[in-house]
């Protein structure tokens, strides 16, 4: 399971830094995409994999042991946020760019070649 | 037992920008002139409160003094503690300084060739404010992205094609040391199961093995976010660019930014890898300084080399964070207050030469200038009604001194506080703590520093003599509202070169601060909560 | 009363610059008046200084780095600062008639009285940074008096080069001088002075010399930084008169005479500054025989006559101090006056070229007298101070040849026959007829022009006939503060007998004759335009060409060390993290994993099929934005359910949400994206393509693989002890919630929230902002061919009509009926929140979400002419509450956030109990749905907006949701 994760955070970091790695800005939207849920995951992951612990502590003295590590998991979600935030302004400054270039290239401009 | 006002005194700094930008978003974009007040006030209100700050933190004779807030009133290490030491204080004092310049600036024209211009340069200060208050990792990310978030409006504040380009280029870079920055904070808490910089430092001491590693690698990769934002050399090419494109109020502020990231490193690095950090200690401090080395090297060619005047002050705040990143790499303690010096001196220089450089423009072709800046105001509905504000006489000699002035500090010549600056930076490396020999490194700082001044000197005479020489035009048309910035930048350094000892003392104070890491772990961890729960003693 | 003669002329010059630009007069009186009244304080001062007691102030500057401002006069200061300010009134009454109207003179008065501070700083200065300080200052202010006539493309030339020049030497010597103080433990002159051997013993000695060598020669023109000084000769002739006899090129001899008794008495010492003092002094009287303007003959000839002094200094011996004190004086007194009979000429004749000018004595007798006077003193001729100290030096060359080697004899002794021939040159000017093709017609200038000449030369004969009356006393003083105990016993008496130097003297003098007699009639000396045989040598193009090529280099390093493109950028970001990566690490020795290792075939497969999707996406990219776009969420959709796997269901949900919105948004935006079909036969990509795309791909790699590894290193570690047990621990008792993730939330960590929302706002403003100038690109404003179909009756209606009575009735009914159903889902997650999976984020992206399907089924207009949300109060409400409710506690005397419970009683539940946290939680919401909708919102608009530009014509936003495929 560890092993399953790792990977998948892998393949995704992967293909996220090969798309932003591209020229044109759609795939580079993407590419941060997946990078953020590769590092999201990350983030995640640092707390440990546990199955069927929700950080739900119904009774009032709770064995900290039972439970999985909650910290990440506010982390992650406030990254999500923030990372929704971005994706959107870059998706805008994408089309902006765009429109007043007249080209999706990240330059703002065909490279002259 | 509650809390007196003045110890919620180091929450304003982040607080009041924030309620100030949410009311300017409530008014019409309209009504310049009271957006503009109410920023105005606001800021004005921040500058006292920076200085009340530094008085209260001061005034305390006991060193280390500080004044620690616990957010949400949970004791650190497991709420978020905001520490104002003397250096945040200073700070803090910095960024007030430089927004009130950059507002005051900005009142005619700029900030009205977009909207929420006001909203977002409040948010901009709550960012910064809170960068350097926070004290708990995460929440440095969090306020850096409010920032920088605020800054992504900024830069593209009055679109056109110049700044569109250079906006894709900064936020795609941002975005990725983003990310960086979440790695390195996630590796961090996985090293050390904490996010409380202090509490880190105090397990970082005695981490071994494993462990250690994940903190270093935690440690480099974080670093690499702040390097990425104060510009080192191969990761700050979008500087330039981005700094000539945006509009001069804006470059203004950012100049601040690229010290942001020199901060968190100064903070983290003097913290975590103290000289008593255990096996941990001194890590990474020569990459810092070659890095730093390379970076001058880059910047000063960079200003031979520019001929758009908007680049030669990016590069000229290149070299200046290269400066900073050597003199903190260099790992001498004896360094850090002549830096702080530098930095305060340097940044105050730059951001006058970044106004500057927009009205020696106007100075050369008058009409051009104003025919961008009504270009720009057409896409929004309201245009800017054309310059109120009367000229001053004498604009030009104005502007032959005021360049002067800046170029003097920026090339670090005498007698200027940006020589000062550089002195005792030399007279440190010179004379450290204990008496050393002059090593190697020594020297290339010296040479290398000595170089760039020389460099930039020879661009700045150039640039000047095409400008002010040259050209035929002596007349031009000044505002007292653009002038005004200019003239206080540039004064407040030449009250640091005239009164150059107490800041000196204050700045020394400061560094003893930074270079006890125990003490400081003591005081901010032991900082009691307030007792109680609220509201629960109701029936 | 030394901080005031130092400040007074710094005084003058701002008063100066104040000034309005046609007061002449009133300029030069301040300016003089200054002068005067310097050199009566200087005066005063000598009462003290003839006493053999050395004048002090201080003003504590800097001492934490021992850089206090100290101001020192001893004999040498006083014999300087005498000169500068004598000279100076001259130079200021001579200009007052020199300059003419139309020049800005207020700029020169002050410039000129800015220069005369920073010189008299440098030779006051006690400390020696701060003498670096006046150093560049002067360096500076010479800049401005050279490049004066700025609009002469020579002035600003002759101006940069003396100023890098100079400016370049200061740098050294603050360098040089900062391991002097380093050595001595003070950078104040009397410690430096009397640690001496300390420093001459140092290993950094060389080093010392070499870079204060550098700041002194450079200063005072010597090989090989002479060329500077020539072309200085563009500025206006009264700052030649002043800079370049008395004051800034004297700045360097006085520094070595200052540093003498510290660095002088090695064999460095004497090779370095002897060395480059000899050949100075060869070249610049050569060259100075071969120039045809008068300034330039001049020119090179205070090059030769500092060598001279440099040599003096060089020797190193008390004798060679004692001469070289003098003649600095002398020759600042002769060469004044000659730059000031020049200046006269140019006035008068309109011209400086040697070539045109003779015969002036007929026009202009008196100037003529005193020039030729003057031109004497400056060969050598007896009787004149020029004669005294140029014996003084044959004499030391004597003494110095006495050992053995005559080789400095010869070179003083040809330096001399050139002397004399320079000097005949000049005066050459004033014999014969004459010419009649002169731009002016000459007459003599108005007396008082003439008068400082008169001065001058009558100090020539004074000092000349009967000098240890006249210049003996002061010269002593000067000698004996730098020399102490050293002093020799030397005699000022005109005539010493028969001896070898008088010998010296008269060879030269005729010799000198004869070669300029000769040169006439041969060598054409008259009109030839070069210097023979060193024509070549020309410094001023060699610093020319070095500052090109340094310009060259610098954009080769920016071009080769520098990008501005985007993707550059974001490589050396990723190999830089690839790189700081794999350096640091170091694999842990995994521990037996089979104990920690679990293998869970579903969750496998789940992530293949994640994989999948990942990579497909990176390869549907760039041809199939909508694929790719798919193929990203269904990633997203299988991190959500990893996230729920392990149990983190509050992430999953928002991940869930955050992905419906985020794939809406940019679906929206596809639209305005160029149309890229992939080409239907497969193109050969370049090499270089082909090369590049590998590239990236092993990098990609790479990083998948380092993040790979390092997650699972973690994972296989035991888990340090964390600060998460305590929120456990405390969630419920002290937070007063059982989700422990939402407590965080809201109360742990509510300050990360706060500024997370304020994250989410300022976006929302910037995209708004963006969007209202949002221009498309002309060929994305035509409809996309899916709608622009003939067979499709849809294209004709309106959106709303679509929705009413069109295809899309039955979908509208439905979503219009479920809209309440989503907002009531919308609360229950946001009530539920404290305690259970949920919270104000969730509720706000749902609420959001059931408002956005309106907006897609029945189109923008129809949705905002039935209800409209002011996204812009929405956010700023939401924040101001958020900040409110944390603001409640501090009025309580609690920090900031604190919960709490607030207990409010409504009219129909009666008293219900609030805590704090819902009210913050409540703010979230507001800003998320303020926020959300504000984007989108502004997005949807677009297609509208574009409609209004002739051609389009597509009737709502949800042409977008088509537009972007293909």
């Amino acid at each position: 399971m560890e092993l399953t994760i790792a990977l998948g955070i892998g393949v995704l970091f992967g293909s996220g830094v090969w798309l932003v790695l591209r020229p044109r800005s759609f795939q580079v939207l993407t590419g941060l995409l997946l990078m953020s849920y590769a590092v999201n995951l990350f983030i995640f992951v640092m707390g440990g994999l546990w199955v069927d612990k929700p950080p739900l502590t119904l009774a009032e003295d709770v064995d900290p042991a039972a439970y999985t590590d909650p910290l990440p998991q506010a982390l992650v979600l406030t990254a999500i946020v923030i990372g929704f935030a971005t994706t959107a302004l870059y998706l805008v400054l994408m089309i902006g760019s765009r429109g007043v270039t007249g080209t999706d290239h990240v330059d703002g401009q065909e490279p002259d070649q | 037992m509650s809390l007196a006002w003045t110890q919620h005194l180091v929450l304003v700094p982040v607080l009041l920008p924030l309620l100030c930008g949410s009311l300017l978003i409530l008014l019409n974009e309209s009504r310049h002139q009271l957006k503009f007040y109410i920023n105005s006030a606001s800021v004005l209100a921040l500058l006292a409160t920076a200085l009340g700050l530094m008085w209260q933190i001061d005034a305390n004779p006991e060193p280390g003094s500080m004044s620690v807030y616990l957010a949400a009133n949970w004791s650190a290490p497991f709420g978020i503690a905001l520490v104002a030491d003397r250096l945040a204080a200073l700070m803090l004092l910095l960024t007030a300084v430089m927004a009130a310049c950059a507002l005051l600036y900005s009142m005619l024209g700029w900030s009205r060739i977009g909207v929420h211009f006001h909203s977002l340069f409040q948010y901009l200060l709550m960012g910064l404010n809170g960068a350097f208050l926070t004290h708990d990792l995460f929440n440095l990310f969090v306020f850096f992205e409010v920032m920088l978030a605020a800054s992504y409006g900024l830069v593209l504040h009055g679109y056109n094609l110049n700044r569109i380009r250079a906006g894709m280029q900064f936020i795609a870079i941002n975005l990725v040391a983003s990310l960086l920055f979440l790695i390195g904070v996630a590796l961090l808490y996985a090293a050390t199961g904490t996010l409380n910089m202090a509490d880190l430092a105090g397990r970082a001491m005695d981490l071994a093995g494993p462990e250690l590693n994940l903190l270093q690698l935690g440690a480099a990769v974080l670093a690499m976010a702040f390097l990425i934002k104060s510009a080192m050399w191969p990761l700050g090419f979008w500087l330039p660019t981005t700094y000539s494109a945006a509009s001069p109020p804006v470059a203004v502020m950012f100049v601040l930014m690229t010290k942001v990231g020199v901060y968190a490193i100064l903070r983290l690095w003097l913290l975590v890898f103290s000289s008593d950090a255990g096996e941990a200690a001194g890590f990474g401090f020569t990459a810092l300084m070659w890095g730093g080395i390379a970076t001058i090297v880059f910047g000063a060619a960079g200003m031979l080399a520019s001929e758009v005047q908007g680049k030669l002050a990016g590069y000229g705040a290149i070299i200046s964070s290269g400066t900073l990143l050597t003199a903190i790499g260099y790992g001498q303690s004896a360094l850090i207050a002549p830096a702080l010096f530098y930095l305060l001196s340097s940044t105050l220089a730059v951001a006058a030469f970044m106004l500057l450089i927009e009205l020696i423009d106007r100075s050369r072709n008058p009409v051009q200038a104003l025919l961008s800046v009504t270009m720009e105001a057409f896409g929004i509905e309201e245009s800017p009604e054309q310059p109120v504000g009367k000229s001053i006489p004498a604009g030009f000699a104005f502007l032959g001194v005021a360049f002067a002035l800046s170029g003097l500090i920026i090339a670090g010549l005498p007698p200027l506080s940006g020589f000062i600056a550089k002195f005792s930076l030399f007279h440190a490396v010179l004379n450290p703590g204990g008496n050393t020999e002059l090593s190697l490194a020594g020297v290339v700082l010296i040479a290398v520093i000595v170089a760039s001044g020389l460099a930039a000197t020879l661009a700045l005479m150039q640039f000047g003599a095409r400008t002010f020489w040259a050209s035929g035009s002596t007349t031009v048309r000044l505002r007292i509202s653009e002038v005004i910035p200019i003239a206080a930048l540039l004064s407040l350094c030449i009250l640091m070169t005239t009164h150059a000892s107490p800041l000196f003392a204050y700045i020394e104070r400061v560094s003893d601060d930074l270079h006890q890491p125990g003490r400081y772990i003591e005081r901010v961890l032991g900082q009691p909560v307030v007792p109680g729960v609220l509201g629960e003693e109701y029936p | 009363m030394l901080a005031s003669l130092l400040f007074l002329p710094f005084l003058g010059s701002v008063i100066a610059a104040c000034l309005p630009a046609s007061a002449h007069r009133r300029e030069a009186w301040l300016a003089g008046g200054i002068a005067l009244v310097g050199l009566l304080m200087t005066g005063w001062l000598y009462l003290q200084v003839g006493a053999d007691e050395v004048v002090r102030y201080q003003w504590q500057w800097l001492p934490a780095y021992g850089l206090d401002f100290t101001l020192r006069m001893d004999g040498l200061a006083w014999l300087f600062t005498a000169l500068v300010q004598g000279i100076g009134l001259l130079v200021v009454l001579y200009a007052r008639y020199y300059m003419s109207p139309e020049d800005p003179v207020p700029k020169f008065f002050s410039f000129l009285l800015a220069f005369m501070g920073s010189m008299l700083g440098v030779v006051l200065s006690g400390n020696l940074i701060q003498l670096v300080v006046f150093w560049e200052l002067t360096s500076l202010t010479s800049f401005l008096l050279i490049g004066y006539w700025h609009h002469r493309i020579d002035a600003r030339r002759g101006a940069r080069m003396a100023f890098t020049v100079t400016a370049a030497g200061g740098l050294c010597l603050l360098v040089g001088v900062l391991l002097l103080g380093n050595i001595a433990g003070s950078y104040d002159l009397d410690a430096v002075l009397a640690s001496a051997d300390a420093v001459r013993a140092h290993d950094h000695y060389l080093a010392i010399l070499v870079l204060v060598a550098l700041g002194a020669l450079t200063k005072s023109a010597q090989f090989p930084f002479h060329f500077w000084l020539p072309h200085a000769m563009a500025a206006p002739t009264p700052v030649s008169a002043y800079l370049h006899s008395a004051t800034m090129v004297k700045a360097g001899v006085f520094l070595l005479m200052r540093l003498w008794p510290v660095l002088s008495g090695t064999p460095e010492w004497m090779w370095i500054i002897a060395g480059a003092g000899c050949i100075t002094l060869l070249i610049g009287s050569f060259f100075a025989i071969f120039q045809d303007d008068i300034k330039g003959l001049l020119a090179y000839s205070t090059i030769s006559h500092l060598g001279l002094i440099t040599v003096l200094l060089g020797l190193g011996t008390p004798l060679g101090m004692v001469a070289a004190i003098f003649h600095t004086l002398n020759h600042a007194i002769f060469k004044a006056s000659l730059f000031m009979a020049a200046g006269i000429i140019d006035h008068e004749a309109g011209t400086r070229d040697l070539k045109l000018l003779r015969g002036l004595y007929s026009a202009l007798p008196f100037t003529a007298t005193l020039a030729i006077v003057a031109s004497a003193s400056m060969a050598g001729v007896p009787l004149l101070n020029g004669f005294l100290s140029k014996e003084m030096f044959f004499a030391e060359t004597v003494l110095f040849g006495g050992r053995g080697n005559w080789w400095l004899s010869i070179a003083a002794l040809v330096m001399g026959i050139f002397a004399v021939v320079y000097s005949l040159r000049f005066i050459g000017v004033f014999v014969g007829k004459l010419p009649t093709d002169l731009p002016k017609q000459p007459h003599e200038p108005p007396h008082w022009m003439r008068f400082p000449v008169e001065c001058l030369v009558f100090l020539c004969l004074l000092v000349g006939i009967a000098p240890s009356l006249s210049i003996g006393p002061l010269l002593h003083q000067a000698v004996t503060s730098v020399l102490g105990a050293q002093t020799p016993d030397y005699s000022l008496t005109i005539w010493h007998g028969f001896n070898l130097p008088f010998m010296m003297s008269l060879i030269a003098l005729s010799g000198g004759i004869l070669l300029y007699a000769v040169l006439r009639r041969y060598g054409d000396l008259a009109n030839r335009g070069k210097v023979p045989l060193f024509h070549r040598i020309n410094g001023a193009q060699l610093f020319d060409n070095t500052l090109q090529y340094l310009a060259d280099l610098s954009e080769w390093l920016i071009r080769r060390l520098g990008t501005r493109r985007l993707q550059a950028q974001l490589l050396l970001i990723i190999v830089v993290m690839c790189g700081v990566v794999l350096t640091l690490i170091r694999l842990p020795s995994l521990p037996d994993s089979s104990a920690l290792t679990s293998f869970n075939g579903l969750f496998a497969l789940l992530w293949v099929i994640g994989g999948v999707c990942a990579i497909s996406a990176a390869w549907l990219a760039k041809y199939h934005r909508l694929a790719a776009l798919i193929l990203v969420s269904g990633t997203g959709l299988v991190t959500c359910i990893t996230f729920l796997w392990l149990s983190a269901p509050d992430l999953a949900l928002t991940q869930l949400m955050v992905e419906t919105v985020t794939t809406v948004l940019i679906l929206l935006g596809l639209r305005w994206l160029p149309p890229r079909i992939k080409p239907s036969v497969p193109v050969r990509v370049p090499g270089v393509t082909v090369l590049r795309r590998s590239r990236d791909l092993i990098i990609a790699a790479t990083a998948g693989t380092l993040l790979t590894v390092i997650s699972y290193g973690v994972l296989m570690q035991p888990k340090v002890g964390s600060i998460a047990d305590f929120f456990l621990l405390r969630s419920l008792s002290e937070g007063g919630g059982t989700n422990v993730v939402n407590v965080l939330l809201v109360d742990f960590r509510a300050f990360d929230t706060f500024g997370e929302i304020t994250v989410l706002s300022i976006v929302a403003l910037t995209v708004y902002a963006l969007l209202r100038r949002f221009r498309p690109s002309p060929e994305s404003i035509a409809l996309p061919p899916q709608q622009t179909n003939s067979i499709d009756p849809a294209v004709k209606q309106s959106s709303a009509l679509q929705a009413d009575t069109g295809y899309l009735k039955i979908p509208a009914v439905y979503l219009r009926f479920l809209l309440p159903f989503m907002w009531m889902i919308a609360v229950y997650f946001f009530m539920r929140g404290h305690n259970l999976p949920g919270g104000g984020f969730v509720a706000g992206l749902i609420f959001t979400v059931a408002m956005i399907v309106q907006y897609m089924i029945g189109g923008t207009v129809w949705v905002e002419s039935r209800l409209r949300l002011q996204p812009h109060k929405w956010i700023a409400w939401g924040l101001a509450v958020a900040a409110l409710t944390g603001l409640g506690a501090c009025l309580l005397g609690y920090p900031f956030l604190t919960s709490h419970t607030a207990h409010v009683t409504l009219p129909l539940l009666g008293e219900i109990h609030l805590p704090s946290a819902f009210m913050f939680d409540l703010g979230v919401f507001m800003v998320v749905v303020g926020t959300t909708m504000l984007i989108l919102v502004a997005l949807s608009h677009q297609s509208i907006r574009s409609h209004r530009v002739p051609g389009g014509g597509a009737p709502e936003p949800k042409a977008a949701l088509s537009g972007g495929d293909r």
